[in-house]
Order: C-alpha cells, then structure tokens, then sequence
C-alpha cells in the first residue's frame, strides 16, 4: 500500500513538475543545443541547408523535421557540414590567444594588477590585528602607484594592442568590459548625487523632479528613437556642433572618430541609465534611520564622513544587486550602439567597429553576413563567460542566500 | 473516481485544443504539393482570411480567386505609379487579387518564410541577389517554366538578358536597370565646375576644391562617403580600372595598383566633401543649395523634382549597373500559381507597362521597346542615366557578389575617416573577400 502510495506521489509530482520541464527543454535545453551543434559546423548563407541524412543534423535541426522536410528548401548550394578541424571556428574567434606573445601580455597584464589584490589581501589580514597595524589607505595609496608605474613599465597598451589582434572575440569582449566599467559606475556616482538631492528635506517640488528625473528610463522603451536624437545631436551639422561653430570653434566630427564615438555612446547610455541607480538608492536611502547621523553629528562627524560611513555601507545591501543587473544589461547593450553609431567607425575590412559590442557584433554575423557557424561559436564562448561571470556575482552579492535558508 | 475521470477527460480535452491551435499553420505547408490538382475545394483550405469573399461566389467555377503575394523594395515617390500598374492586371483578371508588401528585412525574411510555406509568390529585388537566393533554394528557375533565352533576347535590352541567367539558366526577368550619376542643381553649380570627362577623377578633385574654396559649399555628396556602401562607390573603383570587385570565379581585385590609386583618390577627396553623408543628409543638402550635386540613381529623381529644383545629370565613372527584376519563389510553384505569377512577371516587365512607369518615376526601362521609344529616350533622366550605364559594369547574379559588400564598404570608410591608409585598407578587403569565397567554396 505505502509503495503504492509513494508512487502515486511520484505521479502526481511529476505531473506537477512536467509543464515546466518541458518549457525549459523547449526553450532553453534545446536551443542551445542547437547553437553548440551548429557551432562545429560550417553554416553560412552559401550553406543554408541541412544534409538530414547526417544523423545530429537530421535530429536537430527544424527543417529536418517532418513538418517542414518537405518544404524545406533545396537550392544549389551544398549543404553543411561539420567543420574540419572541428574546432575551426572557435579557432577563427580566438584561436591565436594561445600563442606564446599573446599569452605573455595577458600574463603581464595580470600582473600590473597584482598590487591591488596583495593589498587587499594584507588589509583584510590585518583587519583581525588589534595593534601595530599599518593605515589601509596609505597601503591602498602604494597599491595604486605600483600599479601605474607597472603600467608604463610592463608598457601594457602594446600587451592590451596584442590582445586585441587575436581575433574578434577578445577585441570585442574587451571592448564591451570597457564600456561596463566606464558606464556602471559613472551611472552609480549620478544617481547617488541625484538621490541625494532629492532625499534633501528641505527640497521643494520633490515629485515633480522625481517624475522628471525618471523620464529617461520610462523612455527607453522608445530607447532607438532617442537614442536617434543622441545622433541628431552629435552629427557632423549637429547641434552640439552649431553651438560650437556659434563660439567660433570647429567641433571635432564625434561620430567618425572611435574614441569620441565611444563616449557618445556610454554618455547616451548613461542618460538611459542612471534613474534606475537613482531610485534603488533613493528607496535605500530612506530606510537610513535619521537618529545615525544625529548621533553622528553629536559626535562631531562632517558630511563627507556621514556619508562614507553611514550611508554608502547601509545602502549597500540594496545597491549591490542593482549593480550586478545593470552590469548585466550593460553587458548586453545592444540599441542604443546599433541607433547612433551602427557598431562603427568602421577601422577596415574584417575588423569590428569601434563601438560594436557583444551583442552588435552578434547581430551583424548573424542577420548582417548570416556566417551561421561563427556566430554562434561566439555565442557558446559568451555563454560560459558570462555563466562563470554570474556564478561568482552570485557569490559576491549572495542573492540566493535567502532561499536556502 | 469520476471526479478524477473528468479531471483527465479535461486534460486531454485542453491538450486537443492546444495541439489542433498548432496544427494549421504545419498543415498547409505539408499539403501543400499534393493539393495541386484538386481545384474545387483549394482556395478555401488556401487563403481563409484574404479570400473570404471571392470563396462565397461560387458561380465562376473556371476561374479559381488566387492571391499572389510581391514582396519588393519599391518605396516613397515610386511605389505610386507601380501600384496603379498592378490594379490595372486586376482589373483585366478579377480573380487575381496582388498583394504588395514590403518586409523590413527581406532576406532573413525569406529564410524563415519559405520552409513555413508563408512566402511571397514573387520577389522584386536587384539581380545580385539571384545566385544566393538560388543557392539557398528560395527561388526556382523560370527556364524549367518554359522562359527561354530567345524570349529574353527578343524583349529585353542585353545587359539585362546576362543579368537574369546564372549557371545556364534564367531566373527572373529584368523590370528596370540602375545606375548613379551625378545629379546637379543648375541653379548652385555653373558650368566651370561641371567635370568634362567622366573618366577624369583628378578634374573632379580640381572642380571640388575650387567649389568649396569659391562658395564655402561642398560640390559632391555621395551616400557611401563614410558609411559602409561599396554599391555608391562602384563609380570610383570602376572608373580607376578595376573589372569588377568580385568576378564570376570568386577573384577579387582589391589589392590591385588600380583599386589603392582609387582608395588615393577617395582619401584626398574626403577633404573637400562633408565627412558624414546619407541620403537624408545628400537629399536635403541639394534641395537647400548646400551641395552642388548628389553622386545617386534614377530612384532619388521623384523626389528631387518634388523638391522643385531644377537639376541636370552628367555620368561619373564606371557605376553599377544593377538589373532590378521579379523572381518567382518557391512557394509560388508549391501552391500552383506558378503560371499566374508568370504571367503578372512577364505583365510587369512588359514595355507597355514599363514605359508608363518610366513616364511617371523616370526609371529605365530593361525592356528594349519601352527604352527606345521616342517619349522614353527623350527623358532627361534617361538620357543622363543611359550614359552612366553605357559606361558602366554589369552586376553579377553569381553568390560571389554577396562577399563584396562588407569588405569594400567598410574598407571605403576606413579610408574616409582616416582610419586606415588606402593600401593596408585595400589588403585587408581583399584579405576578408578571399576568405568569404572561400566559405562558399
């Protein structure tokens, strides 16, 4: 009876469970591997077509599949195939990264961060001393000097120009791990101050500057389309440029030149951004007891010291998560690039543009050159990056902390 | 237990519905080939939501309501007149009704279409486009439906007969061929800046920079002065010698003595033209005066004369010739209106119909009849585009065309914008053209 029992539960679990084991297989599992299959292939516009009589082929891919194999089309062009060596698009990605010069300058460019680490290392040590401890931020101080002058001694911009020449995915990979660190943080520091101002009490009209301050993240929806007014702005007749010529200066053409195009972007993605940081931190700020700063201003603590030891460590909780999300959609940036720059200035055949990012790249190999097999060969890299990435955030910020417990 | 019953007769009930809500879009495109012959009953099982009426009218047994669907790139100013064209071959048959339709991204649009048995009967499109749709297996071969070379040869004019045929066989028919030129405003550019020879890139310099230097103005925009577009830059290579970027057997010729001495040419030439171009930027700066001449095709004319300006043409290098034409699909043969998407084909392309086109968009008809009639020749846009085509390079329908575009428009930019030298640019197009050949290969 308890036998039976127990497998009627059984049943009745997997019941339970088996619309969403299905969803997953449907929409995660099998899409994946998909792209892991067509990863090791060949596939691109001039080879569109399965050869469904390769058994992976036959089994995964859709035109195979009864319902479409007789339509499916059959042009002149011979089907694909597995690459050879298999390996061959990865190696096409990132192949020469495992050559000694390339290997030598990330090394070296690990290194010039070394004193940063052993100095958070040492501080963390000492934080159990109880005495003859040495100041963390003089050590924070000598960390940071080390590693500018390992900078220019290590001569690190030749390492970072190597790294860049081994193929398209640490080039754009870097480049769009450039654009996170540049645009969280500024992101962060705007909507702190902005939060700030607006926690002030004394400050008049606060609605209204709360709705008009969070305007730009309600308008990402139509992000493109202002993202197209970023354009209008920084065009070579734009009006950025008008106001200069007004001063009698020639403005510089921004969008022609990587560097300035690069701004462009992370300033109009910042403009997109930064409410989201505002409110999160507003609505931390508010849960600030205000009896801490009365004790501390009793105890004689300035504004700066309030906010460095009151404020910043009691939001932090709900900070931190904010952080990671908006790392991961800057990550993932893809409209408001493709909108004002199209992942250019061009800098040649075969090179990616100056602003063409993860995800700009991803969608100019696939809908732009429809080279199948290499983009999602870049896709897989991305993948177990970005898993390891969200793994270790995941440990930093300890989200799921919660649900376990 | 009845109550679990009915739980599990509710199941499968809902199961049922779920899957049959699923069905219908599989189940045309598998019966699709069988259901051929059976006329009767087909359109009903065909086009339940367009047909609703004509499906109602069953007194016209002989004639069966078909709707065929053109997919094309015909916009603005131009699709008015095209439109007209296509209600006149419904007024003639009215059991035909045509769908004009324009998707955002026609070529991943087709891919996903076609297996799905959901695409267009006939697609209007250049004819580069040919060998890779062909390749893909999006189109079939109008020679298997009876088109023959001596067809052609007896309607249409020849570049446009080689344009249509690759591989030994024909698939589709040429609409119109296009070309750019320089297409001045008389009221900003007088005669001394006006280039002498078509073929005299240096002149063209000499004029531009007097130009700017004279009137504070730029002489020349060109959409690809800065963006990634081989196609507007084809005049350049072209005029400096080059044969083509790609030929018919996958060789490129971007490292050649003749292409860097156009790349040169280009890098010297950014200094006297706007370094952003675009065709909103060209169209509004010529119809403002700010430019003295837009480097664009027979398609920008509408709306230039919109604009009320009074402009002249004048040919520049070798551009492009591209062969706009009708393609039938693959699907079109699956649902048996191969013969009707034929016929409006061969409708459409007709010099009857091409010459009232030509009349109103001041395109140039493929159509050898329509071209030399005495209304069309006497065109100014026909005349000033027919030099510029006479001069020019056939595109090919080969796939290898397809590998030109991103290395010699990203190359140009390079060049533009000062990112690369002509030469190390020219190297690494070719570099990235042999490798995309060798994909196909």
């Amino acid at each position: 009876m308890s036998a039976w029992m127990g497998r009627r539960k059984w049943i009745t679990v997997s019941l339970f469970l088996l619309p969403t084991i299905l969803a997953i297989l449907v929409f995660n599992v099998y899409p994946i591997l998909l792209n892991t299959y067509i990863s090791f292939t060949n596939r691109n516009k001039f080879r569109p077509n399965p050869d469904c009589e390769v058994t992976l082929t036959g089994l995964l891919d859709p035109l195979c599949w009864p319902a479409f194999r007789e339509n499916a089309p059959t042009g002149l062009g011979s089907p694909y195939t597995l690459q050879d060596p298999i390996f061959a698009n990865y190696d096409a990605l990132m192949g020469k990264l495992f050559q000694p010069d390339a290997l030598l300058s990330l090394f070296l460019i690990i290194v010039v961060f070394a004193p940063l680490f052993g100095v958070n290392y040492f501080n963390k040590r000492q934080e159990r001393k109880l005495d003859e401890k040495i100041a963390p931020g003089l050590l924070w101080v000598l960390g940071i000097i080390l590693t500018i002058a390992l900078f220019f001694i290590l001569d690190v911009p030749k390492s970072i120009a190597t790294l860049m020449d081994t193929g398209d995915f640490l080039a754009v990979v870097l480049r769009t791990i450039l654009f996170v660190a540049l645009r969280v943080p500024l992101t962060f520091v705007l909507g702190l101050i902005l939060a700030i101002i607006l926690n002030l009490e004394d400050l008049k009209g606060k609605t209204f500057f709360r709705v008009v301050l969070f305007i730009p993240w309600g308008a990402s929806s139509v992000a493109i389309l202002l993202a197209l007014v970023w354009q209008f702005l920084f065009r070579q007749q734009g009006t950025i440029n008008q106001i200069i010529t007004q001063f009698g200066g020639t403005g510089p053409i921004w969008l022609n030149n990587p560097i300035l195009a690069f701004g462009v972007v992370v300033l109009a993605d910042i403009w997109f951004s930064y409410p989201f940081f505002m409110v999160s931190i507003l609505g931390a700020l508010q849960s600030v007891p205000g009896e801490l700063y009365e004790a501390a201003e009793v105890d004689g603590a300035g504004w700066w010291t309030q906010l460095m030891k009151i404020t910043l460590p009691l939001i932090r909780p709900a900070v931190l998560p904010a952080a990671v999300l908006t790392s991961i959609t800057a990550f993932q940036m893809f409209g408001t690039a493709f909108a004002i720059t199209g992942g250019g200035p061009q800098r040649g055949a075969g090179t990616p543009g100056a602003t063409e990012f993860v995800m700009v790249y991803a969608f100019k190999q696939i809908f732009q050159q429809q080279n199948y097999g290499r983009a999602t060969a870049f896709a897989v890299l991305i993948f177990i990056m970005l898993f390891l990435a969200t793994l270790y955030s995941l440990r930093i910020t300890k989200m799921t902390k919660g649900a376990y417990e | 237990m009845s109550k679990k019953l009915l739980t599990l007769i509710s199941v499968l009930l809902i199961a049922m519905f779920v899957l049959s809500a699923c069905q219908p879009a599989e189940t045309p495109a598998a019966e699709e080939p069988a259901a051929d012959q059976p006329a009767a009953e087909e359109p009903a099982v065909e086009e339940p939501t367009v047909e609703e009426p004509a499906s109602e009218e069953p007194a016209e047994p002989s004639t069966e309501a078909v709707t065929i669907t053109i997919w094309n790139q015909w916009d603005g100013a131009y699709l008015a007149a095209i439109e007209q064209a296509f209600r006149d071959y419904e007024a003639e048959h009215p059991n035909v009704k045509i769908d004009l339709s324009k998707p955002e991204d026609v070529k991943n649009a087709l891919t996903v279409a076609i297996p799905a048995g959901e695409g267009p009967d006939i697609i209007g499109w250049a004819n580069d486009a040919i060998g890779e749709q062909a390749l893909n297996g999006n189109i079939v071969a109008i020679s298997d439906l009876g088109v023959d070379t001596a067809f052609l040869e007896a309607n249409y004019e020849p570049a446009a007969v080689a344009g249509v045929q690759w591989s030994g066989m024909i698939w589709g028919l040429p609409e119109s061929q296009e070309g750019i030129a320089l297409i001045y405003n008389k009221a900003v550019v007088t005669e001394e800046y006006l280039p002498t020879d078509p073929m005299d890139f240096e002149d063209l310099y000499e004029k531009a920079k007097k130009f700017q230097e004279d009137t504070g103005n730029v002489l020349v925009c060109n959409q690809a002065f800065g963006g990634s577009d081989a196609y507007h830059m084809s005049p350049i290579y072209f005029g400096f010698g080059l044969p083509s970027y790609v030929d018919e057997e996958g060789n490129a010729f971007l490292d050649t003595p003749e292409a860097i001495a156009a790349g040169e040419w280009l890098k010297k030439f950014a200094t006297v033209s706007y370094a952003e171009n675009s065709y909103d930027i060209c169209n509004a700066a010529l119809a403002e005066g700010k430019v003295g001449m837009w480097w664009t095709g027979p398609w920008a004319v509408a709306g230039i004369e919109a604009s009320g300006i009074d402009y002249g043409i004048l040919p520049m290098g070798s551009p492009f010739v591209g062969i706009k034409v009708l393609m039938m699909s693959k699907n079109a043969v699956d649902r048996g209106n191969a013969e009707i998407a034929l016929d409006i084909m061969k409708y459409f392309t007709s010099a009857e119909v091409q010459k009232k086109i030509a009349l109103v968009n001041k395109t140039i008809p493929a159509a050898t009849a329509a071209l030399n009639d005495p209304e069309v020749s006497s065109l100014a846009a026909v005349v000033g585009f027919g030099a510029a085509l006479n001069l020019g390079v056939p595109m090919s329908p080969s796939p290898f065309s397809s590998a030109q575009w991103g290395p010699v428009g990203d190359a140009s930019a390079a060049i533009w914008t000062g990112a690369q030298e002509p030469a190390e640019a020219m190297a690494d197009a070719q570099a990235a053209i042999e490798e995309a050949v060798a994909g196909m290969q």
